[in-house]
This record gives structure tokens, sequence and C-alpha cells, in this order.
């Protein structure tokens, strides 16, 4: 119980998107919130830095695709972010690049790709199924030991729901989702395609921050789930950190106290239930629940193991985040100048992943702990649509593994630097003499910075064995973790990552629902 | 048109599935002819004398997924198959090591406390887990797979039972069940074991017969398809047809033949013959033409659809769906005559291991990286294979003092990459000779003699083996087992109950659910949905045994 | 630590324990059994010469099979009261507990003694193999867990003369101890007051090399005592008169368990009286809970039958119609002189529902089966207990 005249009822440890959706909606409740950040600026893997005087870039995670338009509409977001759809160009090193643009695929000459409508045709029956999954995005996974009692064919409903929508597709569609959810996108792709920026594409948006190559079942799924609120790029103005921001504010506005600079040592737990929570700095602040956006490992320690069934402690401890991306930030000496792209299409989302074997072949390197010879980049270039003279690339360097052989150092992190540039200046030869500044983030180094687990930013595979009722562990997979009043709200918990905020808004609603604060 | 060549049901491929179909269909008292391309029966699974005195199974080895059931119900042992059990395996590292398995439970705790005290008891724990998954999918090999878009309560019912099994587990384990039908056979390995060669013992299962690396996630179901045989209710356990694997499908032809059934080999295929979409018969490449309202193919699908029938006369969706599905060659053969037995050095004296088989992979890592040579068109440089010394199990295979070794090899493509030109063409003589090159020096890791015990040795790509048996690419599974080909998806979403747009005509082989390995589920389950159609469906026994 | 140079090979028989030499001179029948891998002797010459001198004179069992982990380190005590469902800082140093531990979903994994060597040091004895468990448990935790089944081997000394053998081996030391008191009464030999017959009786412990000596000692003070060897037999039929329960026979140990639900809670064996809610988290608290406030779904008793025919495997009825349990353990009990038996019954028979038990028994006698239906009670004592095996100091009895 929050004791008499504490001041919170809940403290939520760690200030990412996600803990400050979960602060904001409980504080929309009435809830007396606090937000405790061990760093000093809030945002999590969302934030942004100045790279140059003036010219702020996103650190870690770039692009919104997957913001839930659910949790944007319930914390009042809708007006607050300035944010620029982005077109995605494919590049190829013959400069015949393709540029997708919603409905529009083309060289980005402007002719027309023969491909582009079977790329649609994939793409567009993808995300049709990816529409049917979203509503599960916002429901806490159902829970399978409701059985047949009248809350259990409750908690069946999203599932039924989803398996009525099914039918309604039709029999075709049906079978056809049935047949390709858990298959691979390689073959889905190139059943279909020849080999190609646009196999590529595919292949490299089901694999992004994935532990997985395109020949991995379960990678249409990860497509899918990006997939799950349209899937289109969108880039922040000010970068990421801007986004991280109206996230604080509406928290913030909802009553919530953000403090930074303070993290949890522990979290305060009598007779069962959490009673509060103790800072690095010793101070013990009593709440009637804590949430903990950190992962599932690092949370079940802020506890303490003690208060986890040992079945429990197997499982958290098996969760599998093997981080596989860096980000590189390049700071440019002048304007950028990509052979065979328009300066509108150099403000796009560019993706070297030029075919669909290129991106397993990057995967089957880094798998063993290796840099790839050729990773797969996702790179934008967000000072160009400002119309400043100072650039910088921000690029997200995929199938960079955290555990590399040898380790990280400053070696390994200039090897990345290199590689990046390298694998840039294959479609771009003028950026190697362009380079002013070059800012590498390991996966180590994101996960010293942020302590998404393994740099992983899903925290926790997005694998089909860490979905729903297993994510992101069998048995824990409802956010209360273990001990009465204690909550996951962070990526690691269902559904999963990406800067979409459902996973702390879910996790703020089932605390609300279980009644610990009554 | 002569009255002897018109039959009530025409099965085309006398593999153990179609064998299996048509001692059904015959003993329901359907006239049944069975038309097989070779001079004898069997399909994958024939005895053959390969070197004067030394007799071997062609392709398939042992058995284990032979349901139970369907040897009882069709009296097999009355024929002449005798299954005997077979015992032990060893695993060699590179590093020296070696991990054994014995019978006794103590006796194997102690081989694996030998090298990893700690891998102890968690080698009963996923032993436990394991079975758990074994006990939940019995029940569904001998029953059709739901199909989830039907109302029709054959398919309701189905799914409904499908249901309540899962229900019946318990949540805790419909969780754990949904881990491992989704895991990687490495990432499951990983959370059971430490020690590397303990891991590796047990990966093999996950990989033979696919296209999938022990890191891709699904392989731990195909490790489960490699555990939910029996022998003599013995769940998981492996068997060895006493005469080789051509034991098993001379019963099955001789059951047929005393159901009063026809075989007539030595002419393939040349097409079904198809009037006004329904089937009338066979027509043969030698020019014999059979008729019948019925046939069941026991080719793979790809084969049956896409090489046997006009495309004009099938609906365009199903033939682009037939052509997606996934068979793919990953897996070769070795074959050796022996002069004596070789030398195993590393093993210690105090035991007969040789009834067992033997592989020599030395981690995960080395299985992993043996597939990804295979998914650049690459054998791998380090095969992983699964050996066998059929002679030290039955005596009768090789001359005395002598013996036969058999090796399931993987991974070798179909389509060989040579100077970056992928084709089945690829594979001849100086191919073939490399790819075994390759395997007698991962045999050397653990038997150093063997290259100069060898008398003869026949090598068989996937390619050798889709040209002389017919499977496509060589698959010893008629198709992938991954879930987008598994129950209701198995072959084609909507066509998962043996049937095909054309009206008579039946897919029967393994290419159907519940999938293949020398199983004959699907051959019993097809003829199972073919009676039923033609309403007769009394006539077949009910299989599936209560599970206690 | 040094890595152990890996063996080349292992045993491929059931192993023979440090006391195998002595017990084979006196097994005349050559009647052995595995246990936990080791030989064990199944009886020696009779069993039921063996089962009297139990509750007559003393007897010598080599219990070396039982598995033995020792929890050594600063959170030992954490990580015993994590596994187990009483509270072990109760227990006080030099005191024995006996204990059950749980699943997360509160279902019996085991049950062993626990011996509470130090404050921060416990050597843990029971039946199944708990390494793993163990260092699962352990697992956060700052303590080391090995694995002693081979490293100490133990004789079990039971029986209404067991004392005056310990006195005749110039162990009289032992006379100040309690039931369930363990002390290390001679450098490299601990003893602990303990047994699973429910007579007089006492535990030693010992390192391999010393096994023979120590058979010899005891066994050479113990002739003028009637002392004899006892195999598995015997053990079986004193354990079942004095109401202790073996596992995988009486219950279904749950890890062992592919059908899960054959798995029982400590309330569903009649122990729930060890499960201590107040001593903060521990394995399967959780769902103990649940299960203590929705009730057992299974109690195991103990039967009183009519008749002289032990019910092995009899279906339990109620009323002569409804099958509603069965019988997990059964003998003829010649101390209590009663046909006793273990049974597992539904919920809530052998509860609430304890009138109109019936077994069904079946008798093979030279030929035919015979089928009787026999009255049984449900008693909640002990079938068979005796003052002096609590009795400080002991008497030569």
């Amino acid at each position: 119980m929050a004791g008499e005249g504490s001041k919170f009822d809940v403290v939520i440890i760690g200030a990412g998107h996600n803990g400050l959706a979960a602060a904001a909606t409980l504080g929309k409740k009435g809830k007396r919130v606090l937000v405790l950040e061990r760093s000093g600026a809030i945002g999590g893997l969302a934030t942004s830095y100045e790279i140059s005087d003036g010219l702020p870039i996103s650190r870690h995670a770039h692009l919104a695709y997957n913001l839930n338009p659910t949790v944007i509409a319930e914390l009042g977001l809708s007006g607050k972010l300035s944010m620029r759809p982005l077109a995605t160009i494919m590049l190829s090193d013959d400069a015949r690049h393709v540029e997708i643009d919603g409905e529009t695929i083309r060289f980005a000459d402007g002719s027309a790709h023969p491909d582009g409508e079977a790329y649609k045709e994939i793409r567009n029956r993808i995300k049709k199924f990816a529409g049917l999954l979203a509503p599960l995005a916002l429901r806490s996974p159902p829970d399978p030991g409701g059985g047949l009692s009248l809350a259990g064919a409750g908690e069946a409903m999203p599932l039924a729901a989803l398996a009525l929508k099914l039918r309604l597709m039709g029999k075709k569609d049906m079978r056809d989702f049935l047949r390709i959810v858990l298959s691979n996108i390689y073959d889905l792709a190139l059943d279909d395609l020849p080999d190609g920026p646009l196999a590529g594409n595919l292949a490299a948006d089901a694999v992004w921050g994935a532990w997985a190559g395109p020949r991995s079942p379960g990678t249409v799924f990860s497509l899918m789930y990006r997939y799950g609120c349209g899937g289109a790029p969108l880039l922040p103005q000010g970068g990421m950190g801007a986004v991280a921001g109206a996230f604080a504010a509406a928290a913030r506005q909802a009553g919530a106290e953000i403090r930074t600079g303070v993290s949890a040592r522990r979290v305060l737990i009598a007779n069962d239930a959490v009673t509060g929570i103790e800072t690095d700095k010793g101070e013990k602040i009593s709440a009637g629940a804590v949430m903990s956006s950190a992962g599932a490992v690092q949370s079940m320690m802020l506890a303490g193991a003690e208060h986890f069934d040992v079945e429990a402690v197997r499982r958290i401890r098996n969760v599998r985040s093997k981080g596989m991306t860096a980000k590189v930030n390049i700071l440019l000496k002048r304007a950028p100048d990509i052979p065979g792209l328009s300066k509108e299409q150099m403000a796009g989302r560019l993706i070297a992943a030029p075919t669909a074997i290129y991106v397993e072949r990057a995967f089957t390197q880094a798998k063993y702990g290796e840099m790839p010879a050729a990773p797969i980049i996702e790179a934008v270039i967000p000072t160009l649509a400002d119309g400043g003279d100072r650039h910088a690339v921000s690029a997200i360097v995929h199938y960079i593994p955290r555990n590399l052989k040898g380790g990280w150092d400053d070696a390994a992190r200039a090897r990345l630097t290199g590689l990046t540039i390298d694998t840039l200046a294959r479609y771009w030869p003028d950026l190697r003499d362009n380079v002013e500044r070059v800012d590498a983030f390991s996966p180590a180094d994101i996960e010293n910075e942020t302590a998404a687990p393994g740099g992983h930013w899903h925290h926790a595979e997005l694998s089909i064995d860490q979905l729903l009722t297993v994510r992101p562990v069998n048995q824990l997979s409802r956010y209360a973790f273990a001990v009465r009043g204690f909550y996951l709200c962070g990526a690691s918990a269902h559904p999963g990552g990406d800067v979409s905020g459902a996973a702390g808004r879910n996790s703020a609603l089932q605390l609300l629902n279980d009644g610990v604060l009554a | 048109m002569d009255k002897q060549d018109s039959y009530d049901a025409i099965v085309v491929g006398a593999g153990h599935n179609g064998l299996t179909a048509a001692c059904y269909l015959a003993k329901a008292g359907l006239k049944t002819l069975i038309v097989e391309k070779n001079e004898q029966i069997g399909g994958a699974a024939v005895s053959t004398e390969m070197y004067k005195g030394w007799i071997y199974s062609n392709c398939s080895y042992v058995c284990s997924l032979l349901r139970q059931e369907i040897i009882r119900d069709l009296e097999l042992p009355k024929f002449g198959l005798q299954v005997v059990p077979y015992r032990g395996r060893v695993t060699f590292s590179d590093k020296g090591e070696y991990l054994a398995s014995y019978d006794d439970a103590h006796v194997k705790r102690r081989e694996v406390g030998r090298i990893s005290p700690i891998d102890v008891d968690a080698y009963d724990r996923y032993y436990q887990l394991v079975m758990r998954q074994c006990r939940f999918i019995r029940p569904f090999l001998l029953r059709r797979a739901p199909d989830p878009t039907s109302m029709k309560p054959r398919d309701v019912g189905e799914l409904m039972f499908l249901i309540k099994r899962i229900y019946d587990i318990g949540p805790r384990d419909v969780g754990e069940m949904i881990r491992f039908w989704t895991m990687s056979i490495g990432d499951f390995l990983d959370e059971h074991f430490e020690h590397e060669l303990v891991k590796a013992s047990m990966a093999g299962s996950g990989i033979i017969g696919t296209g999938l690396g022990v890191y891709s996630p699904g392989t731990a179901y195909v490790l489960l398809h490699h555990y939910m045989g029996d022998v003599d209710g013995s769940m998981g356990a492996w068997g060895f047809a006493r005469g080789a694997m051509g034991a098993v499908t001379k019963a099955l032809g001789a059951a047929f033949e005393s159901a009063g059934g026809v075989i007539k080999t030595g002419s393939g295929l040349s097409e079904f013959i198809i009037e006004n979409e329904k089937v009338r018969g066979v027509a043969l490449e030698n020019g014999d033409e059979y008729r019948a309202p019925i046939v069941a193919s026991n080719l793979d699908v790809k084969r049956t659809i896409l090489k046997h029938i006009g495309r004009e006369k099938l609906p365009p969706e199903y033939v682009r769906a037939v052509e997606r599905f996934k068979i793919r060659g990953s897996s070769g053969k070795l074959n050796l005559a022996l002069d004596k037995m070789p030398s195993f050095p590393l093993l210690p004296e105090n035991g007969d291991y040789f009834t067992g088989d033997f592989s020599c992979n030395t981690s995960l890592e080395t299985l992993e990286r043996a597939y990804d040579d295979w998914k650049e068109g690459r054998w791998s440089a380090k095969p992983y294979f699964d050996m066998l010394i059929p002679s030290k199990i039955d005596p009768t295979l090789a001359p005395p003092g002598s013996h036969m070794m058999s090796l399931f090899i993987q991974y070798a493509p179909y389509d060989l990459n040579v100077n970056g030109v992928r084709s089945a063409d690829n594979w001849n003589d100086e191919t073939r000779k490399a790819f075994a090159d390759a395997v007698f020096d991962r045999i050397e890791v653990c038997c150093p003699d063997i290259r100069q015990r060898v008398l003869h040795a026949e090598v068989r790509s996937p390619a050798d083996i889709e040209r002389e048996v017919g499977l496509t690419e060589g698959n010893i599974f008629q198709g992938e087992l991954t879930f987008d080909q598994l129950l209701f998806n198995r072959p084609i979403p909507g066509y998962a109950q043996y049937s095909t747009p054309i009206d008579g005509l039946y897919i029967v082989g393994s290419s159907t659910h519940p999938g293949g390995g020398v199983m004959a589920a699907p051959g019993a389950n097809a003829a199972r949905e073919i009676l039923r159609r033609n309403g007769k469906g009394d006539l077949m026994p009910a299989l599936a045994e209560e599970e206690i | 630590m040094m890595k152990a140079q890996t063996p080349r090979s292992v045993t491929r028989t059931l192993a023979p324990t440090p006391f195998h030499d002595r017990l084979a001179e006196l097994n005349f029948l050559n009647s052995w059994r595995g246990w936990n891998g080791f030989l064990s002797a199944e009886v020696f010459e009779c069993s039921e010469k063996e089962y009297f001198a139990i509750r007559n004179q003393a007897t010598l069992m080599d219990i070396s099979p039982m598995c033995k982990y020792r929890i050594c380190g600063p959170d030992a005590t954490r990580i015993v009261n994590r596994l187990i469902v009483r509270d072990i800082r109760k227990v006080k140093v030099g005191r024995v507990a006996y204990a059950m531990w749980c699943d997360e979903e509160g279902m019996t994994i085991d049950d062993g003694t626990i011996f509470r060597l130090g404050e921060d040091e416990y050597l843990l004895l029971c039946a199944k193999h708990m390494y793993l468990w163990l260092h699962e448990c352990a697992w956060g935790f700052d303590a080391a867990i090995t694995d002693e089944t081979e490293a100490l081997c133990a004789l079990s000394l039971q029986g209404p003369t067991a004392f005056s053998v310990l006195k005749a081996a110039g162990l009289e030391g032992a006379a100040s101890m309690k039931p369930f008191d363990t002390r290390e009464i001679e450098p490299g030999l601990r003893i602990s007051r303990t047994g699973y017959t429910g007579d007089l009786g006492y535990e030693l412990f010992t390192a391999p090399e010393n096994a023979h000596s120590l058979w010899d000692r005891l066994w050479s003070a113990g002739r003028q005592w009637g002392i004899c060897p006892t195999g598995m037999e015997a053990l079986n039929l004193a354990r079942l008169e004095t109401g202790f329960l073996a596992p995988g026979v009486d219950f279904q140990p749950v890890h062992l368990a592919l059908r899960r639900g054959r798995g029982r809670t400590p309330f569903e064996l009649g122990f729930g009286r060890l499960v201590d809610f107040d001593k903060g988290h521990f394995n399967g608290r959780r769902a103990l809970l649940e299960h203590k406030a929705r009730g057992p779904r299974y109690h195991l008793v103990r039967l009183d039958i009519e008749g002289k025919e032990p019910a092995a495997n009899a279906y339990v009825y109620h009323n002569g119609s409804k099958v509603v349990g069965h019988v997990t353990s059964a003998a003829w009990s010649p101390t209590a002189k009663r046909n006793i038996a273990f049974a597992e019954l539904e919920a809530p028979y052998g509860g609430a529902v304890r009138d109109g038990l019936f077994a069904e028994i079946f008798i093979y006698k030279e030929g035919a089966w015979l089928k009787r239906n026999k009255k049984a009670k449900v008693v909640d004592e002990p079938f068979y207990r005796n003052a002096r095996a609590r009795q400080t100091p002991p008497n030569a009895f």
C-alpha cells in the first residue's frame, strides 16, 4: 500500500518514451507519478545532441515509423510532433537507385520499375495483415491461465476478434496469412521478385534491430510488426529527442514529476508487495507501485532475484537480447552529393541493402560475432530539409554485433566508422573526402548509455518465441513482474520496441486494472 | 479397352506411403494397382546389393517414425518386417573428445557428467520437455489436419480437438510449447546446456533433411519430428529394420498383394489422364495406360502437379502455390563397403558402441557454419554426418568380418555452385569425389583408418537421389518442415487433406500432413480421406490409440 | 578453479559404494538393485529377519547412494530458505530438518533432510538429483553448491540397541544428542540422530577412505547387540509403518513428471504444517497461497484396512461404487499388527469425507486371483510410534 503521506503512487524507473508514456497515462488517471532517469537527459534511445553548434541530431534512434496513433491520441500529442514523411531510396552501386514513396515505386531517375507492382503486392499484403494484428499491440497479452472462466473468456476476446477478422477477410487471405505469418521474408520476397533493391528493401525492413537474417523464419512477422502502424518513416524535426520531449511534456502536464541524474538502487518490498524505491543516493521514496522500463534482467535484479521463483529467474536469464545495431553520425564538410539522386531524394531514407542475399550475408558473418564485410545501413541527412548549409548524416548500421569477437574498444569503433563510410561510399564516392567528424556508437556504447540490454532496441529479441504471452518470458507476460505492485513497462514487455509507446501505456493500464493502487 | 486395364484405384509410386495407402484401399475392397518406375518397389526405402555381398538401404536407413499402429494393423511382421531397436550414439569433437550415450539412465548421467557435471540434470529436464511435446503431437499424426477456414463439422471437430489438447496441457506448458515450437534448436540447447559437445550431440536432429541451420527458428520442431516416433512404445527410440529398410517396403508390398493388389514395376509415369477436370487414370512412359476413377500419387507435390499434369488443366493460383512449395535438397549419402571393422581409437574399450549412430561435430557453431556453406551452394566444409554400421546390428548385411557403413550427410546443395554458377548439373564424378573427400576428412577425426578400409564407396548427391528415387531435389521429407508447410499448410493451404483441384487425384506422400520420414502416416491418412470421399469411410480402421 | 582432467571413460556397471566389499560378504542371496546408479542390497538373507532387527536389535544400512549436496557461503541460508517451504532460520546450527521443496506451481519436487552444519553451511540429503536445481536456486546469491554424493559415504544405524552399539564403538558422546541433532563426533566423522525407520537411530557420514574402518568398528561393536545388515525391502516396511513418504511411490516428484497434473502440493501430501508463509518469498509461495485458499485437490492419507492381505495397487472406492483414489504403498505391519497403507484420494475423500471407504484388493493364490473389498479407515497418527525413539539420553532398550 502506498504509505499514508507518501508523495507518490507510482515510481517509474527510466525516462525513455515508454516510461514517459506510462507516466502520462497514469497521471491522466489522477495518479501521482515520479519518473527517475539515471542519465542527465530524458529519452532513453530517443535523444538528440548537437553534433556541431546548433546542429541537433538523433543520438540513437532517428526515425519514427511505429508511433502508435492510439497512444498519440490518448496522450494528446497529435499536433505537437513536427515530423516529415520520408521517401525510401534503395541505393544501388550502379547509381540506378530505386525510390519507394508510398504507392510510387520507380527508379530515382523517374523511370518505371518493372517489379514495382509485384513489390507493392507483397508489401501491401503484409501491411494488411499487420493492420489485422495491430489491435493486439494495445492489449495486455491474453492470459492463458484464464481458462474457461468468464474472465478467461474475456481474455480470449482479442484473439477471438482476430480470428473473426481473419475469417472475414475470406478464405484466400486467411490461408495466406496462416501460411506466411511464421515464415521468412527471404522466400516470401524472392518467390515473386527477382533479387534486387526491392527484395533488399523487404529483407532489410524485416531485420533492423534483429538478431536474424532474412532467411530466418519469423522475419515476416517482424516486418508486420514494423508495419503495425503503417510503417511510413517519419523524420522528427530536431531529432528523436523532440519526440521524447513531447512524451515528457505530456507526462508533466499530467502531473508527473521527472527527476534526471537519479537512478534506482533497489525496489523496496515488504510482504511480497512493493513499498517504494531506494535511489542511488540512498533516498527512500515510498510508493504503491514501481514500474521499470529497464530490461527484464535488470528489472529483476532491482527487486532482487529472491523475489522471483527459480523457474522465472531462469526464464528471465534466458531472454535473448543480442544487440546487432550501431549508430554512426557523420558531420559533413559540405553539402552531400550522391550520384543519381536529386537533393530531395538525398533527403529521403537512404538504404544500403542492394539485395536480399546481401542482407543475409551480412548476418552470416555477424552471427558469429564478426564485423560483416558489408553491413546494411539506413541513413538520413536530416539537415537537407532544413535548408541550412551545415550537414550531417545519421546512420543506423545493422549487423554490428554487441558480442564482437575481441570486444569493443577504440580500435573496434574505428573499424565501425571505416566500415560505415566504406559501405556508404559505394554509392556516394565523394563521402570519403567530405567527412569532418564521426561519432560512432557501438551496440556496447548504446547499452552503456541507455541500459538497453545488449544495446538491443527491442530490449528482447522480437522473435516468435519471445512474443505475446511469452514476452518477455512465459508466465510473466502481463506487465506485473512477480512482486505485487512491480511492473515492467519497457520494450522487453509486450508488444516490443520501436518508438511506439504501446508497452508503457499498456502497462500503466494493466496496473490500474489490477487494483494494486486501490 | 481391355477390361484388365481398368481398376478402382491406382497408386503411382511404390514408396512406403504409396504402398501404405494402397494396402488400405485394397483391404477396403478396391481393385488397386501400383505402378512404379523402378524395377523394384520401395522408393527411398530399398535394400539392394551395393557390392558383392554388401547389402544396404539405398536412402532411408533407420526406422522409428513408422507408426506402430500401421505396422500392427497391416500385420507387417507377418510379411517379414522385424524392427530391432538400436542402441547408443557417439559424438566426436575435433578436440579429441567424445560423448557417448548409454541405455542405462545412470550410466548415461555419468557419461554426461564426465565432460560436464552441470549438464547432467539438464539432460533429464531437456528430455522431459521434448517428450512432453511428443506426447502432445503424436495423436495428430494419424488424424486429418483441420482446415481452419472450413465450417464443416469434421474440420471444426478436428480444430476443437486441437484446441482442447492445448487447453489440457495448462497455461504454463502452453507457453513452453509456443516457445519450443518456434525456437531454433540452437537457442533451445543454449538455454539448457553449457558444454558445446553436449549441445552438438543433440543438435543434429534439428537439421537433418532441412534447409535450415541450427539457429534458424523452427528447428526445435524438426528435432521433435525425429523424436516423436517410437519402437515398441519407447518414445524417441530408433530402430533398424532387419534386412535394411527394404524390409519395410517389401512387407508393405507383400501385405498389399495378399490383399489382392497388383504391382507393376519398370515403367514410370508419363502423365495423369485427366478429362473434364476428373482423373481417369495414368499413362506410363512405356505407353501402357491404366484407367481408374481414383489415382493416388506418392510423388511429391511438385512432381505430381508440375511434371505430370498440363498447366492448363489446373487453376493458376494452385500451380503458383505448388511452385512456391519449398523442397530443398540439403543432404547427401555415402555408403561404404569395408573390408573389416575400422578403428575408433578415441573410444574406450569397455563397451560396444557400434550399434548406434556416430557423428562428428564440435559445436553448434560448426553446424551453423555448415549451413552457411550450403546457403551459398557449396557442400559444407565440415559436414555433419549421421553414421551407422548396420552390419553391426544385422550381421547378414555384409560378408562375415566385413562391414557396411552408411552415412547421411548434411549439408549438400542440390544446385551446386561451381564458379558462381548454381546448377544440379554441376554434380559429376569430380565434384562427387571432392564432396566424399570432405566427408572422409571428417570421418577421420574419429576413425583414422577409414580410407584404408574402403573396398567400395558410393557417393550420392541430392541430384543423384532425385534422379534415382524421384524425390525433388533429393529431399527426404518431400518438402521443408517449416510452419508455412506444416499441418493445414501442408502441402498447399486449402489442399491439406490429400486432395487436389483434379477430382479423384490425391497426393499421398510425405509432401502431405504430417510430413516425411518413414512414417507411413500420410499414406494411411490419405487412404482414410479417399475412402471417406468414396463413401467407404467405415472400411478404414481407426488407427490412433488412446494416449495414457 | 583448475579444471580437472576429463576422464576417458565411465563405469558402465552399477557402481559399488565404498562399503560394497563388506556388504558383499554378508549378502548371502546376492540380491542387489540399483539405487541412483549404485549397487544397493535388496535383501541380505531374509527381509523379515532384517525388519525385526530394526525393531528389536540394531541394523546397519548403507545409505551412501543418497544424493548429498553442500551449500556453503554467505548467502547459504537465503538459498536454503528460497528452496524449501519451511523457515530454515528457525533451525539451529547442529540440527537437522525434514523439508519439502516445490516448483513455481507449488508442486512438490522432492523431500529430504537438511543438516545445518554452521551458520552458513548446510548439507542436503534427498532421493533425487538436485545439483542443477540448487544451482538455479543459488543464481544471484553468493554460495557454493557442491555435489558430495560420492565424497561422503554414509551408514544408517537403526534399532533399539543403536545407541548401545555406538557406545561400544567408543562413540558414547552421542548420548546427549536429541532427535534431529547432528555433530562432528570425531574429526572426519559426522553423526546425526536421524533415520527412516521411526525407531532409535543414527546416521553416520565419513569420507570414502574411512568407510571400511567405520563399518568394522560398528560391526564388531554391534555383535553383542545383535547387529544385522538391512536391505531396501526391510527398510521399506519400516518406513511405511512410521509414516515416511517415498518419492516416486507415494507422490510423483514433479520434475520427473511428463504429465504435470500429477504433481502434488505439500498440503495434499499432508505436510501443510511445514509451509511457512511468513518467512518471505520461497519457491512456489504465491502458487501455494492460492492452493491453500482453494483447498487441496487430493489427500494422501494413511489407511487401516481390514483383513491381512496387503492392499498394494488397490483402487479405493467410496460406498462401493465410486473410485476415489488408489493405494500407493501397502503392507501388513508386523509390529502394529495392522494392515496398513498410504493412499491418495481425491478431495473431499480423506479430508471431509472419511467414512465409507473400501479398498479393492486382488490376491493371487496358487493359480487364481481373488477379489476382496475391504473396509478402509483413515488414520491420522503413524501406525508405529515408540517413545524410545525420542528418549535422551537413550538406553539400551
